[in-house]
């Protein structure tokens, strides 16, 4: 009876062998990497009316909203959870740096009162590859980018402060991030963009954020100043008087608004400011073990090398070279397990309660748009 | 004064029927409560998605009076193999096993295989450990000993991919009570480990059994014994910017 469920059991392990093997594995292309980029930095600081304000949402995780984590796989799925929320600062600090764009915030939600607003998705990252897909929308629903970006990093990326020994520091004010060419990339390309777009139609895309947000705060006052066209374009048809006391009354909102997400923006800064010894530690891990893996395939089991003999030695090379490459597997789950450990104050912190709201910070975001519609309504007296 | 006194005990006095009324009360709730808590403590949880198995969880150590050794099972191997090489030879047919000659018992490389001796040596090499630990909850059993990487399993029915690599893949899964774990590595060598657990949960079997290219595999088996391990002094957790931390156990931990 135990001969047959043996024989049971490896019938199945050689359907499972012959299955996969047989399934044709879609060959998707590969992104190409943006290569060595220079970062289009202004040299004058762009006036308050001119700078468009960017909201970078914090991206999003497609394996996690697939359902594709697999066996083993929660550890890295929950790192990739963790990237969502450093990646978009990243991206925040370069457009900052490049000094061509106002305000630029990374935000739990849509925001309406921005000019820009980045989303993204993690499609792949670890210590050797990133890509990125971003779409890039201005209020009046224009399509900036939809576009993949991808960079791959080599050994020089990863300085020796990147790698932990006992008494050696992670030195955060020098380092770069091995992925900075890809975010660079992004900045040029909207400021291209941006370029090739008249000033007057520049001009308006704030004048449609103020009145977006005018509508959002008040649907029944100001949804009639704007108009979608047959593309679900937006345009502002009239536009209340400048010393309007509804308008002040936004204005004032906005303001308040700002100072909310210029809040929420902070504790994404201190999140990514938590988060980056540990992560680019991680980084590192991550690239040693990719280059592991890969050189072990190079080196893959050639018969004529190492089978010419049968012999005990060759046998427990075999078997060591298999335990050898488990064990440093296993080690990496660990890594993955002990980044995510160490980073777990962190996200709590930055989901900790703001002043008398509660949940996670995309909730409080949430709350903190319906309270002030109500304080518009309430002093307003739509109440 | 004393009209006081007269008056709070008699004040008591009218009370005390309320108290112990409310006391029995409380003292009725907390023992249904207490009672329902040791009632829910007894009652364990039916989790229909987890089959039921065996538990292997406990430090064991190896009975060398009851394990092969892997000279003896050698011998025991080859001389059997004669035996059937010279029952044919003098026309005697077993029908059991494969035709065996005496240039062929498998002592020298066969055409896709492995002699069995050197077969025999990395069964021994395999299973050299003396001690094992095995940690086991409702979700998965890992299988810890020195210089190896554990084997671990989920407890779902069927086989399970549990590792891959350039350098072999693993699978494990459950036949019945056995927690089998079958290792397949470059030119046809697969290894396979069987755990099974006696009924008391005093002793552990373990059967490697290796083979090579189609051959007739070589069988190792080894017994174990539970044993009481002090407790780890030391609780450890990875962590990427300051290493591996280690703190002192309390009796809390």
């Amino acid at each position: 009876m135990a001969v047959v469920n043996k024989s049971y059991f490896c019938f199945l392990i050689l359907s499972l062998g012959s299955c996969a093997q047989n399934i044709p594995v879609p060959v998707e292309p590969l992104i190409p990497s943006v290569g060595t980029v220079i970062l289009d930095q202004n040299i004058v600081t762009p006036a308050d009316s001119e700078a468009l304000e960017i909201g970078v949402r914090v991206f999003e995780n497609p394996l996690a909203a697939e359902g594709t984590v697999g066996f083993g796989d929660l550890a890295f799925n929950e790192i990739r959870d963790n990237e969502t929320h450093y990646l978009p600062y990243l991206l925040r600090n370069t457009l900052l740096e490049s000094n061509h764009w106002g305000a630029v915030r990374v935000l739990p939600q849509n925001d309406p009162s921005m000019d820009l607003l980045i989303a993204g998705s993690v499609i792949k990252s670890d210590g050797q590859r990133l890509e990125l897909h971003i779409e890039v929308k201005d209020s009046t629903g224009r399509e900036w980018l939809n576009k993949d970006y991808a960079d791959v990093t080599q050994e020089e990326d990863f300085p020796e402060s990147t790698r932990y020994t006992p008494g050696n520091r992670f030195e955060a004010g020098s380092f770069v991030d091995p992925f900075q060419d890809l975010y660079d990339q992004i900045n040029n390309d909207l400021v291209a963009l941006r370029d090739a777009i008249p000033a007057e139609q520049l001009i308006d895309i704030k004048r449609v954020s103020q009145m977006v947000y005018a509508a959002d705060l008040s649907p029944d006052s100001f949804s009639n100043t704007l108009t979608a066209d047959s593309a679900g374009r937006l345009s502002v048809n009239s536009l209340p008087a400048l010393d309007d006391p509804m308008i002040a009354r936004v204005e004032d909102m906005r303001l308040r608004h700002h100072l909310f997400i210029d809040t929420v923006d902070e504790y994404y800064q201190a999140l990514y400011e938590d988060m980056q010894p540990s992560y680019v530690t991680w980084r590192r891990y991550s690239y040693d073990q990719i280059e592991q893996t890969e050189s072990a395939l190079q080196e893959a089991y050639d018969a004529s090398r190492y089978s010419s003999s049968r012999s005990y030695l060759t046998l427990t090379q075999r078997y060591d070279r298999y335990r050898w490459s488990k064990i440093y597997e296993l080690e990496f789950q660990e890594l993955a397990t002990g980044f995510n450990r160490e980073i777990a104050p962190a996200i709590l912190e930055l989901n900790k309660q703001v002043h008398g709201l509660s949940g996670t910070m995309e909730e409080q975001y949430i709350q903190w748009r319906r309270i002030l519609r109500e304080l518009f309504a309430l002093e307003t007296g739509q109440l | 004064m004393t009209s006081s006194v007269a008056m709070t005990q008699t004040a008591s006095s009218q009370e005390k029927p309320g108290i112990w009324l409310c006391r029995g009360i409380c003292c009725l709730l907390l023992l249904t409560m207490e009672t329902s808590v040791y009632a829910q403590d007894d009652l364990p949880i039916l989790d229909l998605n987890n089959p039921v198995r065996l538990n292997f969880e406990g430090s064991w150590e190896k009975d060398f009076q009851r394990s092969d050794k892997w000279e003896e099972e050698l011998n025991r191997v080859m001389r059997l193999r004669q035996e059937q090489a010279t029952l044919q030879r003098s026309g005697i047919s077993t029908h059991s096993n494969p035709s065996v000659s005496l240039g062929n018992i498998n002592l020298n490389s066969s055409r896709r295989g492995v002699n069995i001796v050197n077969l025999a040596r990395l069964a021994e090499y395999i299973g050299r450990q003396t001690t094992m630990e095995i940690i086991q909850d409702r979700n998965e059993v890992r299988i810890e000993r020195r210089g190896e990487a554990p084997l671990i399993c989920g407890m779902e029915t069927g086989p399970t991919n549990t590792f891959s690599s350039a350098h072999g893949f693993e699978t494990c899964g459950w036949d019945r009570n056995q927690l089998v774990f079958e290792i397949t590595l470059p030119e046809d060598l697969y290894i396979t480990h069987q755990f099974a657990v006696s009924s008391d949960g005093s002793s552990l079997r373990l059967v490697t059994s290796i083979q090579s290219g189609g051959n007739i595999p070589f069988t190792l088996n080894q017994a174990f014994n539970r044993y009481e391990a002090p407790p780890d002094q030391y609780n450890c957790i990875q962590t990427i910017s300051r290493g591996r931390m280690c703190s002192q156990r309390t009796p809390l931990d």
